[in-house]
């Protein structure tokens, strides 16, 4: 399974996209992508390039546990939760930050 | 101190207002972001894990109060209240918004200062020993010269794009505190038979993926043919560096699979045709330079001695600070204060607003208006009196800096890791945080003595573990954090590599193998006199594989 992520132009904040095709900061809310939906993914990235507000635009794949999407990388479980040490609170997008395709 | 001229001034002016515009550009979507990337990053602003980073250049390791002072406003104003500082000797921002980064330039550029060529293929800040200028084994103050070089190779129009970045590094001390043969140029102050002093110059050193000791092409150079002679160097470099393998890219790879003997031909033979043309540094310009770097008006002073046993019976933190973090100075009656920024169980390099502006008025009021950064990623005031010690260590305890570990094993080189880097492959904060917890006691830290503990989330060595007595590198294993150790690493004039002993660690077994390493040193040492890196020359590698891996 494959999630698409970034980072947003302005805020430069980690995004996932969504269901409902936003760009958003919680990785819950992610769009997971099966084996048989590889079409989709392509289309979703080729909208979000056309947007040219996500930059490092990257699929990952991660699992299901216990419901909650959890990243195979271990970067990417930091980049959802933020620095572990020291521990700060992730970049959040600001009022006109929001992006969707 | 240098002070920006008007062509200065007007430079950096201008090229705000470039990248100003390039910002809006990109906001408004009229480029996009291959075409951005190339101008953000030479403008030092990164794209990291969570956010972007902006790196500011502080010309080797030198900062005015109000410089400091104004890395304090732009962190409170447009970050979270800190900055982080680098081996380079730079600045980092973790968390500025892009909007905002055209403003904090403008800022910056109100006390001198920028952020241009601390990002790209081009020469970068070129580092130097914290002490310059100030330290009694010193033979010339290198900033002079580190300041005419910044100014060469600043948007030098035929290396802006070279193969690979470059690094310069300068000592004006035979004690090498500046890494000089870990960086692709190194120069040492040196005094010829004829009793002039000039440039002895090494090349080709470097860490990353693969570590080089830099090897010497030419043991003296006059003042007035440096910049010809590291012309000639930046040319053949240019001219033979792969461009075709980011790997094999940095000038250290050039000089290995050249050879010495025949890259020195080919610089002789450039150096022969601009030697004497119009890059020979006339005296009065050097003159001109030298003299921003005058001493300061040093007073005459009683007091010339620390009396450390007394001060350690009297307050013992205070003694050990002193013992620690204070280093001779050339002149009577001064010393040079090192601030740790490795305080126990902190992210080393990283200091607060308030920090800062604590360090810039101490440095306004009791060090001429002078703070340094070192590649150590601790903070330096150049020029103390010994009779103010006491009433600056008091700040220092207030305001949270008066850890007295300067060169001891929680004294760390860290880089930022997986924690906030995008190219790191495991978390380096978090495993000097462990090890600093583990070692907190000062008197245990007092016991072991000198030892360097260098830790990279990744092989591109920012950490430098290649040159750490003991070495900590962050590697991905089948999903997981794991850290190989390496033993044996020395950064200075005595330059040597670790060696990895065997293999890595996961991350919560690292403290116990760095204590075992330690425990095996203060077995076998033949006094307190002889410090880690010493025990590991003599004994060799035996002991110290022995107590990471036992006998099997």
């Amino acid at each position: 399974m494959e999630i698409l992520t970034g980072n947003e132009l302005i805020s430069g904040a980690t995004v996932y996209l969504s269901k409902s095709g936003a760009w958003v900061e919680d990785l819950q809310q992610a769009r997971v992508f099966g084996k048989d939906e590889a079409a989709a993914r392509d289309a979703a990235i080729e909208a979000t390039r056309r947007t040219m507000r996500i930059n490092s635009l990257e699929i990952e794949t991660v699992q299901l546990r216990e419901g909650k999407i959890y990243p195979d990388r271990i970067r990417e479980r930091i980049r959802a939760e933020g620095p572990t040490a020291p521990r700060f609170d992730r970049q959040h997008l600001g009022q006109d930050d929001h992006v969707s395709i | 101190m240098y002070r920006y001229d008007e062509f200065d001034a007007a430079f950096v002016r201008e090229r705000t207002a470039q990248f100003r515009d390039q910002v809006m550009r990109r906001v408004r979507g009229e480029i996009n972001e291959d075409q951005f990337r190339p101008l953000r990053l030479m403008n030092g602003l990164y794209l990291q894990l969570h956010a972007y980073m902006f790196r500011i250049a502080i010309p080797y390791g030198t900062l005015r109060s109000k410089q400091l002072r104004k890395l304090a406003f732009i962190a409170r104003t447009y970050d979270r209240g800190y900055g982080h500082f680098t081996t380079r000797t730079n600045i980092q921002f973790n968390w500025p918004r892009l909007v905002d980064v055209p403003d904090m330039i403008e800022h910056l550029n109100e006390v001198e200062m920028h952020s241009i060529q601390t990002s790209g293929n081009c020469i970068r800040n070129i580092s130097t020993d914290q002490f310059a200028g100030a330290a009694a084994d010193e033979i010339l103050d290198p900033r002079p010269m580190a300041e005419i070089l910044r100014q060469w190779s600043s948007l030098h129009p035929e290396f802006s794009y070279l193969p690979r970045k470059f690094k310069f590094a300068m000592t004006g001390s035979p004690n090498d505190r500046a890494a000089i043969k870990f960086h692709d140029i190194g120069m040492k102050a040196v005094t010829n038979a004829a009793g002039e002093i000039g440039w002895e110059v090494w090349v080709g050193g470097g860490l990353g993926r693969t570590p080089m000791i830099a090897k010497m092409i030419r043991g003296f150079v006059e003042h007035e043919n440096l910049l010809a002679y590291l012309e000639s160097i930046l040319r053949v470099y240019n001219r033979y560096g792969r461009r075709d393998n980011k790997w094999k890219a940095r000038i250290k790879i050039l000089v290995h699979e050249t050879g010495i003997d025949k890259l020195r031909e080919e610089v002789e033979a450039e150096y022969a045709q601009i030697k004497g043309g119009v890059l020979t540094l006339p005296q009065a310009e050097l003159d001109r330079i030298t003299a921003y770097f005058a001493d300061p008006p040093f007073e005459l002073v009683n007091a010339t001695q620390i009396d450390v046993v007394k001060e350690k019976a009297a307050d013992p933190a205070y003694g050990e600070w002193l013992e620690r973090n204070t280093h001779s100075h050339k002149r009577p009656g001064y010393v040079s204060v090192t601030i740790s920024l490795k305080p126990i169980g902190g992210a080393p390099g990283d200091c607060t607003a308030e920090q800062m502006e604590t360090v810039a008025e101490l440095g306004e009021k009791y060090s001429f208006d002078e703070v340094r950064v070192t590649h150590e990623q601790n903070l330096v005031l150049p020029h103390v009196r010994i009779t103010d010690l006491r009433t600056i260590y008091d700040t220092l305890v207030e305001a949270g800096l008066a850890t007295g570990n300067a060169g001891l094993i929680t004294d760390m080189i860290t880089c930022p890791g997986l924690d906030f880097c995008s190219l790191a492959n495991a978390r380096s904060i978090p495993i000097a945080q462990a090890i600093s917890h583990k070692f907190a006691s000062p008197e245990r830290q007092r016991e072991i003595g000198n030892l360097k503990i260098k830790i990279s989330g990744c092989i591109n060595a920012c950490g430098h573990h290649h040159i750490g007595h003991i070495g900590i590198l962050g590697v991905e294993k089948k999903g997981s954090e794991l850290y190989q150790i390496t033993v044996g690493g020395d950064a200075t004039e005595r330059a040597a590599l670790g060696d990895t002993l065997g293999h890595g660690f996961v991350a919560e077994d690292v403290p116990a193998a760095i204590e075992r390493l330690v425990d095996a040193y203060l077995e076998r040492r033949q006094s307190a006199d002889e410090p880690f890196i010493e025990a590991y020359r003599r004994l060799g590698e035996a002991p110290f594989k022995e107590a990471l891996y036992g006998n099997a």
